[in-house]
């Protein structure tokens, strides 16, 4: 029978004696990890807490831009972590976050146009969803779109439902605004951080909801690409295609955001 | 504006490399006890650790880190011997077969005066990769891994494929 020993590939008999090669093993071995870890290693994203005017919140922001926005008066969190752990290494990091709970509340404070943030849609797995939140990017504050707008703007006109699931799975609240979607009949509909929150973050960015939480009677339908702004019973307005179709409080909110009254109405 | 609102502490496990690195002696001692060969510890401490990381995400607790990342090692283990126990076993089959020159030439008699052309259609009947492993080893006398090499594949694919070739042969009789 060989002896161990003597075979060049195998550990000496006495491990106290050789706690020196043990060290040149595992750093021989790391060359190799580090050479494969390249190719499998998550990127990074820092996480905290802030406060803000709507609660404390878990911030989650990678290289790539913002990956979450977390409710934390909602839930402790426990599952939004363990979904980001999954696309990202995550490191806790203070000085990253308070920079972003700053421009939350410098949005508060009436300047929305800190809200302009690189997104990170990692966490997002479905390609539908990635693309509802991105065309959700496109409605400008000051206004909101129908459930059923959003879901022609997307490509699929019958999907509302869906739409909504998608709005209540936002990883990223407040900075993409799902809370800029309402419903078709006029109500406000829901929203994952409360429709009180909802309410205040619409009224922030000049769209005041009545108490109702119901539309103002006087709010204006405005076309995205003709740049006019219609009552919502002007024929101009039903004609048109929902997946352009903004909704505004009032006529003032539709000509500040640089839209022009329909001649055919006359809302202004 | 001013918080007054306490510090929340995220319930976040430690990173990674930090994690185990912490562990790491340990680990490979143990591999090396239980595999008793370096390189293969070596193997294994890479693997444990890339398949480690690839799961961390899915790890509930950090107190249950160190049994976590042990069981890998030793589940890694576990394949490691099964598979050497079967390389063996094909190894000491293809043995057996005395002398596998005396297989093919048995082969080549009992075809009569035609033997090598009876040898030459039952390889041909071969799949592609077994009679090309075949006549490498038996007729060109090439090593294992040079038949990996020329067939792209590994050396222990390329032996299993000359194993089977001759089991082949042999049940054609």
């Amino acid at each position: 029978m060989m002896n161990t020993n003597q075979a060049t590939n195998k550990f000496p008999a006495s491990p106290a004696s050789d706690e020196r090669a043990l060290d040149e093993m595992i750093s021989r071995a790391h060359a190799g990890i580090e050479r494969a870890m390249k190719n499998i290693r998550r990127p990074e994203a820092r996480v905290g807490v802030v406060p803000s005017p709507l609660g404390k919140l878990l911030i989650a922001e990678s290289d790539r831009g913002l990956a979450a926005i977390h409710f934390l008066f909602v839930n402790s969190g426990d599952r939004t972590l363990a979904t980001l752990r999954k696309r990202f290494d995550l490191i806790e990091n203070e000085a990253s976050t308070k920079r972003v709970g700053a421009e939350i509340q410098r949005y508060f404070d009436g300047d929305a146009s800190v809200m302009s943030h690189r997104v990170d849609f990692s966490v997002v797995e479905s390609e539908f969803q990635r693309r509802a939140l991105m065309a959700l990017q496109a409605v400008p504050a000051g206004s909101v779109i129908t459930y059923q707008g959003l879901a022609a703007a997307v490509g699929k006109p019958d999907s509302q439902r869906a739409i909504g699931n998608t709005m209540a799975s936002n990883p990223i609240p407040i900075v993409v605004p799902c809370h800029r979607v309402v419903r078709s009949d006029g109500s406000i509909g829901n929203y994952g951080g409360g429709v009180e929150n909802k309410i205040k973050l619409l009224r922030v960015e000049g769209f005041n909801v009545g108490r109702d939480h119901r539309l103002p009677q006087q709010a204006v339908f405005g076309h995205a690409k003709t740049r006019i702004f219609c009552r919502p019973d002007c024929s101009a307005a039903k004609r048109a295609n929902p997946s352009r179709m903004l909704i505004f409080a009032d006529p003032e909110c539709a000509t500040h955001a640089g839209l022009r009254p329909c001649k055919l109405c006359r809302p202004a | 504006m001013k918080s007054t609102m306490a510090p929340i502490k995220l319930k976040l496990p430690p990173p990674f490399e930090d994690a185990v690195r912490a562990m790491e002696r340990e680990i490979m001692r143990f591999l090396v006890r239980s595999t008793g060969d370096r390189d293969d510890a070596m193997d294994l401490f890479q693997e444990t650790w890339l398949r480690a990381y690839r799961a961390y995400p899915t790890l509930q607790s950090e107190d249950g880190l160190r049994p976590w990342v042990f069981r890998i090692a030793s589940n890694l283990c576990r394949n490691r011997a099964r598979d050497k126990m079967r390389r063996r076993r094909v190894i000491s089959d293809e043995l057996a077969d005395a002398d596998a020159f005396s297989e093919l030439a048995s082969f080549e008699a009992r075809g009569g005066p035609d033997g090598m052309l009876h040898l030459k259609r039952a390889i041909a009947k071969l799949p592609g990769k077994q009679g090309k492993a075949l006549i490498m080893r038996k007729f060109a006398g090439l090593e294992y891994d040079e038949i990996g090499a020329a067939l792209d594949c590994s050396a222990d694919s390329a032996r299993a494929s000359v194993y089977l070739a001759l089991k082949k042969l042999k049940a054609d009789g």
